[in-house]
Parts: structure tokens; sequence; C-alpha cells
């Protein structure tokens, strides 16, 4: 009695402990994947960007220590296949980042919004409101652009929407100080590449809209709330997590297609200076996490700041 | 129920009461007022809904008439919507620039599928055992995971290609083969990267995975436990079935951005067939002038102008993007329709 008391105990330690290990068998090509393409290309990069490498007699790799010299260079003397300084390039990059960022997620959770109604048709606003998937891929935004003497289409286009007439309309007719005017002139000018990056992120919008619960609307309602209440005290709040990650999302992917990884890869095969191009990607690198903590750190005070609103 | 039923019914409920007359004056307002409120409403929704869809359509709707137009009347400020004389000619052109007999679509398409497929058992594994085991050092991998996801891998370019031109993990290789292998430009290289999870966006779906696995019930995996089934044929016989809308949106998500992909095949595989690597090489701006040469010799149109180009390269795009919104078409409506339970939110 006692002895299959005892046993059968130790059999349930080891199913859990079997079933731990089980996990541990399924997570571990990724682990392999982390240790072979992740941490030691990240090492390596990092070391290179202290070294300037060249080719040994024997066929190998030649380290010479070299200090933060490729930092140095990289910022005072290199320029990129444009001719333009680094300096400069990453300026414009995180403030078009910065800028663009929450334009694109804002729109995309109107996107949702607007696809999360019901009303006839919805099917098709559906497929057309996902597809700057498609769209949206950096090969086909390439091949649709017109790279050539001018765009006649837009031309028409943009005469018979008058753009000038926007910012006019903009300054002389409301009390927008002349700044957010141009402001809103330049994103409604950009708005076609503006809307083609927003797929993802209104599909990350709608799954976060749907799994709200529908009986704290109806709450929000007999109580009195009108619609615009309900979207600040009920949609927006129980929206931040998936804000975060649509932000990140955001963020991350305009960094991938940002010009600076064609410049890495010139500097390093183009120019054989594999050391200045490994210390351009650890600026990128840590350019890219220093913005996401700012990120992190407004999102906190943003949805702390909602939380004591209410 | 119409307004008019509506009013009816009122006045004959109202008619002893002797207050006819005033009620039916205040019922007819608020009717109106409500009917005006929800026309305006419409009205304003329909117009953003139409607008929005209108800017996403518009850069296709911009190429249509370009590529139906006569090469030779493109840049005319007199012919921009309405081609005057229809023609294909420029789809003709782009099909025998880039694809041929059609087989590279197809080695394109049939490289997209095999390495979504790679992507998603390796992602539906690890986002298994994420989601569901408890094992040691969880959350460590989880962060893992997201650090992944967050360092884009341009930064680990440089790295990744001199370690795939000797490839030498651990000195395993040279202890088989004598020496290092270069990996750079086999299609090899680009399925192992997928089998180890760090194919285009992997983390992504391992994380999307995890939440989706992380969210569902256990009760069925308890069942199947009890009836004597094992840890791998419980994750095949339940939780893969019941991933069905997970899987689904990993999958054209990463079908979507594999067909497009250009990083990954054009620096470790760049003489590979794909389509998104050769259209960007053909069409790239130091051919114009190779390209508008070929279109007026085979076609016979001397006063093509660099317009034809862009309307040959626009052909090109049309094509290209075929295969993708057909399977976006076909896949759309279960998507949208499974993705509450698709794991993002978890």
């Amino acid at each position: 009695m006692e002895k299959a008391a005892v046993s059968s105990r130790s059999r349930k330690l080891s199913y859990k402990n079997m079933r731990k290990i089980h996990g541990i068998i399924f997570v571990l090509p990724w682990v392999i994947g982390f240790l072979v393409f992740f941490i030691t290309p990240l090492m390596n990069t990092i070391m290179y960007s202290f070294h300037k490498v060249g080719v040994a007699d024997s066929g190998g790799m030649a380290l010479e220590y070299v200090g933060l010299d490729n930092y140095i260079s990289l910022f005072k003397e290199k320029v990129s296949s444009t001719s333009v300084q680094f300096l400069r390039i990453f300026t414009d990059e995180n403030i078009t980042i910065f800028i663009n960022t929450p334009v694109i997620v804002v729109f995309s959770l109107f996107c949702a919004i607007l696809v999360n109604a019901k009303y006839k048709g919805q099917g098709i606003a559906r497929v057309v409101f996902f597809l700057p998937i498609v769209l949206g891929l950096k090969v086909v935004t390439d091949l649709t652009m017109v790279t050539t003497g001018g765009d006649i289409t837009d031309a028409a286009v943009s005469n018979s929407l008058d753009n000038e007439g926007l910012l006019e309309f903009l300054v002389s007719y409301t009390f927008l100080p002349t700044r957010v005017s141009i402001f809103v002139y330049d994103l409604a000018n950009n708005i076609f590449s503006l809307i083609s990056q927003t797929g993802v992120q209104t599909l990350i919008f709608l799954a976060g809209l749907q799994s709200i619960n529908k009986s704290l609307y109806e709450v929000a309602r007999i109580e009195g709330a009108n619609s615009y209440e309900v979207f600040w005290k009920i949609t927006l709040p129980l929206l931040s997590n998936v804000t975060l990650f649509a932000l990140v999302y955001t963020f991350v992917d305009m960094f991938l297609k940002s010009s600076i990884s064609s410049e890495i890869y010139y500097f390093a095969f183009n120019r054989n200076d594999i050391g200045t191009g490994s210390a351009l990607s650890v600026v990128y690198l840590v350019n890219v996490l220093i913005d996401l903590l700012v990120l992190m750190f407004i999102m906190n005070k943003v949805v702390k700041l909602t939380y004591d609103a209410r | 129920m119409t307004p008019d039923n509506l009013q009816t019914e009122v006045r004959t409920a109202t008619e002893d009461l002797g207050t006819e007359l005033r009620l039916d004056n205040r019922l007819n307002a608020y009717i109106i007022k409500a009917k005006l409120q929800a026309f305006v409403f419409r009205c304003l929704f329909f117009s953003l809904v139409i607008g929005l869809g209108f800017a996403i359509l518009y850069p296709i709707i911009k190429m249509l008439p370009v590529v139906f137009n006569d090469l030779e009347d493109l840049g005319n400020p007199d012919v921009i919507w309405v081609p005057m004389e229809f023609s294909v000619l420029s789809f003709k052109a782009a099909i025998r620039l880039v694809y041929g007999n059609g087989l590279p679509i197809l080695q394109t398409v049939g490289y997209a599928l095999f390495i979504s497929v790679i992507q998603i058992l390796v992602s539906s594994i690890a986002g298994y055992s994420l989601g569901r085991v408890e094992f040691w050092g969880r959350n460590v991998v989880m962060f893992l995971v997201i650090l992944t996801f967050v360092v884009p891998p341009q930064s680990l370019l440089i790295s990744q290609y001199l370690s795939f031109k000797h490839f030498d993990p651990l000195g395993l290789v040279s202890l088989v083969n004598g020496r290092p292998v270069d990996l750079i430009n086999e299609p090899f290289t680009l399925f192992m990267l997928a089998l180890f999870g760090f194919g285009v966006k992997q983390s992504m779906f391992v994380f999307l995975f995890r939440q989706f696995f992380k969210g569902q019930a256990k009760e069925l995996e308890e069942a199947a436990y009890i009836d004597g089934c094992g840890f791998y044929r419980t994750f095949v016989k339940i939780g893969l079935p019941n991933a069905l809308p997970a899987i689904m949106t990993v999958g054209i998500l990463a079908f979507v951005w594999n067909y497009g992909d250009t990083y990954y095949t054009g620096y470790f595989n760049p003489d590979g067939p794909y389509l998104s690597n050769r259209l960007a090489m053909t069409f790239s701006s130091a051919n114009v002038n190779n390209i508008l040469y070929a279109v007026r010799t085979w076609y016979n149109v001397p006063g093509a102008t660099t317009f034809a180009f862009d309307a040959v390269k626009q052909a090109a795009a049309i094509i290209y993007l075929l295969p993708l919104l057909i399977v976006y078409f076909i896949a759309q409506k279960r998507i949208v329709e499974n993705f509450e339970q698709s794991g993002i939110v978890g």
C-alpha cells in the first residue's frame, strides 16, 4: 500500500519533469538558432567594430585592434554611398520615424474602427483595408513608384485636388498655428506612402477591438455615455497593450525599411571596410534600442495618465 | 417597422386620450431628427470608408491606364485616364524581360510556400512549448524572443554573411568535412535560417503562436493525457488542429513576406530565381536605357520615352502581385473571421 503510493508520487513527479523536458525539446531548435544565428553574429559584429579587419596570409581574417577609431571615422570622415554624412542620415531617419509612427498607428486604429463597425459592404471594406499588407511590401512600393520623367497621373490628380489650396485654407480659415497647418499639409501630401504601411497594424487593432467585452459597451450606454465618451473611457484604455504592440511593430518595421541597411552592405562588401560597416551596424542597433526605450517611457507615462484620470 | 406604421399605431393608441395632435407633432419632430442624424452619420461614415479605400487603392488605380496605354502615347498630357489606343505591349515586354515561360513565378511561389511551411512548423512548436509548458527558464526564452523581434536583422548582416561564407559552427563542419563550407548563394542557407527560427520576422510568429496557445483552454489536452496520449501525440492531434486560426494568420503573413522578401534572398542567395530580387535588379535605375532600347527594337516603337520604362515596370509589378492577390483573396475571409482568436491579444 505504502509502496504503491510512493511509486505513484514518483511517477507523477517524473511525468511533470518529462513534460518539461519535452517542452525544452520543442524550443530547442529556436534556442540553437538563437545561439548560432543571433548571439554569435551580434558578438562578432561588436568585436569587428573595434578592429581593423583584413585578410590574413593564411586565408582567414586578420584582426587589428584600433579601439574607437571606426566609430570616430564613421561620423567624422565617412560618407554614405550617396555622399551624405551619417550624422545627418541618422537624425533624418529618427525624425521621420518619430513623426510617422504615431500617425501610422492612429491611422490604423481609425481604419480598424471603421472595419469593425457593422454595415452593408463590410466584407469588401475589410478586403480593401487589409490590402496594404500586400501593397506595402518594399518591392511593390519600389516597383509602383515612378522613377523617371515625372508622374503625369499624379500631376493631373494634384491639379484637380489643388494641394496648395489645402495649405491656404488651413492657414487662413482655421485657428491652427501655421506650423500645425504645414504639418497637416505634409501629412496630406504623404498620405499614400503612410497608408501603405498600415495593414498589419490594422489587423492587430481589429483583433484588440474584437476582444473587448461587449457588455462593457452596454453598461456605458445604459449609464448614458455617448460614443465619444465610450471611445475615450472604454475602447482606448482597453487597447493600451495592443497599442504598445502596434507601436513597437511600426517602429521596427520603419527601421527595417530605412536606407541604413544597404549602407551597411555597401561599406562591408563594396568598399571592403568591414570594421566601419560593423561600427555602423552597432550604432544602428543602439539607435533602435534607445528609441524603443524612449517609446516605452512615453507609453508608460501616457498609460499612467489615463489611469489617473479615471 | 417603417415610421409611417409607427405613426398610425401611435395615433390609434392615443386617440382615446385626446392628445392626438400634440403627441403626433412631437413624435414627428423626433423621428425626423433621428432620421436626419442617422442620414448625416451614414453619409460621413461612408465617405470616410470610401475615401480611405480609394487612398489605399490609388497606387493600383493609377497604374491601370499607364500599363494599358500605347507605349508611344505615354507622356502625352492629353492621355491620362483613358487610353486612346488599348495595348498590352507593356505586359508582353515585362513577360519577355523577367517572367519568361512562367518558370520563375512558379519557383518563387514554391519557395515561399516551402519556407512558410517550415516557419509555421518551427514557430508553432516553439510557441506551444512557451505557451503551455512551464519548463525551466521559460521567461528568459520569452524575453529573448522579444529581443530578437526588436533587433533589426540588418545590424547582424556583416557577421552573418561572413559566418555563412565560412560556415563552421563550433568547429562541427570542419570536423566532418575537413574545412568550413561556403553557404552563400545556396538556397539551403535560407531554409536553414527558417528551420532554426530566424527567417523573415519569425520571432513575431513565435510570439503569436505563444499568445494563442496560452489563451486556449487546457481541458481538451488534459483529457487527451488521461486517455493515454503522449506529449507529441497531444500536440499533433489536439494542439495543431485547434490552432487553425493562428496557422492561417501566420501562414498568410509568412507567405506574403517571403514572397516579397529582398533582404534574405538578396544577400544570402543573390543568384537564386527569386522574383523580388530579379525585379529589383532588372528595373534598377541603371538599367533604364537598356530596357528602353530593348522595347524599342522588339516591338518597333521608336517613340517610346522614359515613360515607357515606367509602364513596363508597372506591368511587371501587376504580374508580380497576381499570386499574392490570389492567395490573399482566398484566405482573407477566414483570417478576418478567425482573427479574434488568433492570438495577438492573448
